[in-house]
């Protein structure tokens, strides 16, 4: 397993500069829904949607091969939100997507509304596996990609991860089973922002070195920025084409990315902004945008 | 589908069903008859899939396994992550079934089962070996004495406990012809045969296995036979006991029952599992509801309950610890007469 560091593979894609700066403003978009949307709620995790923002972007505006129209498409790419608190991005995605109008965003958490707290496939267009309970998320999309490889699909299956959440043991009960049926149709991004509710992740249960651990289970492994869109860009690419292992893209985040007094603070794990820190996200949101 | 053949026999074999219903020594358990189905209904569906965690050839999932090894996954020693593959398999619609112990299946991966396969609707079956005291050679940590609790109260879970190899090969049936979650709740050895391939079954449906007018006794699985013996042992005593094979423990049939508990004013549920919040309770709670109080002349509705009285079971000979923990034949017909002793009020 060659599982480099910071290393990212160069593309001779002359529409790639392009592609990347659409990503960019995109990806500005989402956090700009996200904490809208929270804020209205008054209720959801800011913290580690806007950390897996550029991720989600690069994933539903370039990688995924999903239809909208008709979102159980059995050839789908699957996408699985391991880390089910976040979903407030992956509704922002789905959203913008066109899997359902964007006015919906501002039901999220609300009575009878089809966003529920945490993922809820039967009720969410676009929502392949219910999830919300950590590591359990990951060891469903094992159960998908062992479907994609016994029916002989070419779909892959891409989950995305918190680093706080690979402290559950599950994750390693599905880490060597993607190895043993070299589940290479299988992708398992990990939001790696250093930040769980309690606190720093290195300090309340450490994980690293989550490439060693990766590579020593049979998986091929990228370390990548997760903010730098060029470098998530590169990578997802490169795990979408790879064959013969497993693929773990290991994103180097920030939580809260975006908004200047959420980054890398705890108590914005789980808590909405008030109608100041709105205004006040918005702004520095919408600086980034231009 | 036919609802307990014994209804459909009518007045005339009634006679026949006062006798003692033979036994027949069983080549195996209903584990291994479940499994046997499962191969058999490999052919006719190629669409399932079976998860197995390391205990195939306990569970006899490897039969299986052996004839379709593209649709046999193993996942090792890990059911949390075997079980939450299964409801990423099942995540479209395909049926899946996970082959395992009951103790590690119901409660290591309970939440798995709840929110990942009950909640969505999947179609995801669960074949759970030792349940109850059946694996009591293994110890408290391989009996599963609380499965029943766990699953039936999750919701759209239904659940089945067959006491012989007819009765499992029809819960494989059931299990894979109903839409959604269903747990099957097998045994670790072969005790007896009393249905014949004749016999059908379905979802919600019961067997009267003897008629008689003075005690309903409700029991299923293993402690169907107990019951059976009871009711030998109480006819001695001039008692004539009828017997329930509540083979569908949820849903269960409330029809049966209260038409039982009217005509013998007496109900004793007999249970390998905790008494808390086992089917003893349900039916309890079912016919507090349901029977009618006041209205059936002056003799109100008796009611006892056996299983294990807040207690962990122990190794050793299985009929050695049934009988300890009271729910062998001679135990439940000891308290079958304990009830139908006591005072009305």
């Amino acid at each position: 397993m060659e599982g480099v560091g910071m290393e990212t593979t160069v593309r001779t894609d002359p529409g790639l500069d392009e592609r990347v700066a659409f990503l960019k403003k995109q990806a500005q978009q989402v956090r700009l829904h996200i904490v809208k949307m929270i804020h209205k709620a008054q209720s959801g995790h800011p913290g580690g949607s806007l950390s897996a923002a550029d991720i989600m972007t690069a994933l539903y505006f370039d990688i995924l091969n999903v239809d909208p129209k008709n979102p159980r498409w059995p050839d789908r790419d699957r996408f699985v939100l391991s880390k089910g608190h976040a979903c407030p991005v992956w509704y922002v995605c789905l959203a913008l997507k066109g899997f359902f109008p964007v006015e919906e965003l501002d039901t999220l958490r609300q009575f009878e509304s089809r966003l529920q707290g945490h993922p809820v496939s039967t009720k969410t267009p676009g929502v392949d596996a219910t999830t919300g309970s950590l590591g359990i998320g990951f060891a469903q999309a094992i159960g998908m990609a062992l479907e994609g490889k016994w029916l002989k699909k070419s779909y892959k299956v891409y989950a995305l991860l918190g680093d706080g959440e690979m402290q559950e043991g599950v994750v390693w009960e599905a880490a060597a089973s993607a190895n043993k049926y070299k589940l290479d149709n299988l992708v398992a991004i990990i939001d790696n922002n250093n930040l769980q509710n309690d606190g720093y992740t290195d300090r309340i249960m450490p994980i690293e070195p989550l490439d060693k651990k990766f590579e020593a289970f049979g998986w091929t492994t990228r370390r990548i920025d997760g903010h730098n869109m060029e470098q998530v860009l590169s990578a997802l690419r490169e795990a979408k084409a790879h064959q013969g292992t497993p693929f773990c893209i290991i994103a180097q985040t920030v939580k809260g990315k975006g908004v200047s007094f959420m980054e890398n603070v705890r108590g914005w794990h789980g808590k909405p902004p008030s109608d100041q820190e709105l205004a006040q996200a918005i702004k520095e949101i919408e600086g980034g945008l231009k | 589908m036919i609802v307990g053949n014994m209804e459909k026999r009518g007045g005339t074999q009634m006679a026949e069903l006062k006798e003692k219903v033979q036994l027949r020594k069983a080549d195996s358990p209903t584990r291994k008859s479940f499994s046997e189905r499962m191969v058999e209904y490999g052919e006719i569906d190629k669409e399932f899939v079976v998860f197995e965690s390391d205990i195939g050839y306990s569970t006899y999932s490897y039969l299986f396994g052996d004839k379709y090894p593209d649709r046999y996954f193993n996942m090792g020693i890990a059911e949390l992550g075997t079980m939450a593959a299964a409801a990423g398999m099942a995540a479209d619609g395909r049926t899946v079934i996970v082959s395992g112990y009951g103790v590690f299946l119901t409660m290591r991966a309970v939440e798995v089962v709840r929110s990942f396969i009950c909640y969505p609707h999947l179609n995801v079956k669960i074949l759970s070996s030792h349940g109850g005291l059946t694996a009591a050679i293994d110890g408290v940590t391989h009996q599963a004495t609380e499965d029943i609790a766990y699953m039936s109260t999750l919701p759209d879970m239904k659940v089945l406990a067959p006491c012989d190899t007819y009765a499992a090969k029809a819960a494989f049936d059931i299990a894979v012809q109903t839409p959604g979650p269903v747990f099957t709740r097998l045994m670790r050895d072969p005790l007896w045969d009393i249905y014949t391939e004749k016999d059908t079954f379905r979802l919600g449906g019961s067997k009267v296995l003897r008629r008689g007018e003075h005690i309903t006794l409700v029991s299923y699985g293993d402690i169907v036979f107990q019951a059976l013996e009871a009711a030998d042992l109480l006819a001695k005593d001039g008692i004539e006991a009828e017997v329930i094979d509540m083979y569908s423990v949820k849903p269960f049939d409330g029809e049966t029952l209260l038409d039982s508990a009217r005509r013998t004013k007496a109900v004793l549920v007999a249970e390998n599992h905790q008494k808390r919040n086992g089917l003893g309770y349900e039916i309890g709670t079912f016919l507090l509801k349901n029977y009618p109080w006041g209205k059936m002349g002056s003799k109100p509705l008796k009611f006892d309950h056996l299983g294990l009285e807040d207690t962990f079971g122990e190794s050793g000979n299985y009929f050695k610890v049934i009988d300890k923990y009271g729910i062998s034949g001679r135990a439940i017909a000891e308290a079958a007469r304990r009830l139908l002793s006591s005072s009305d009020r």
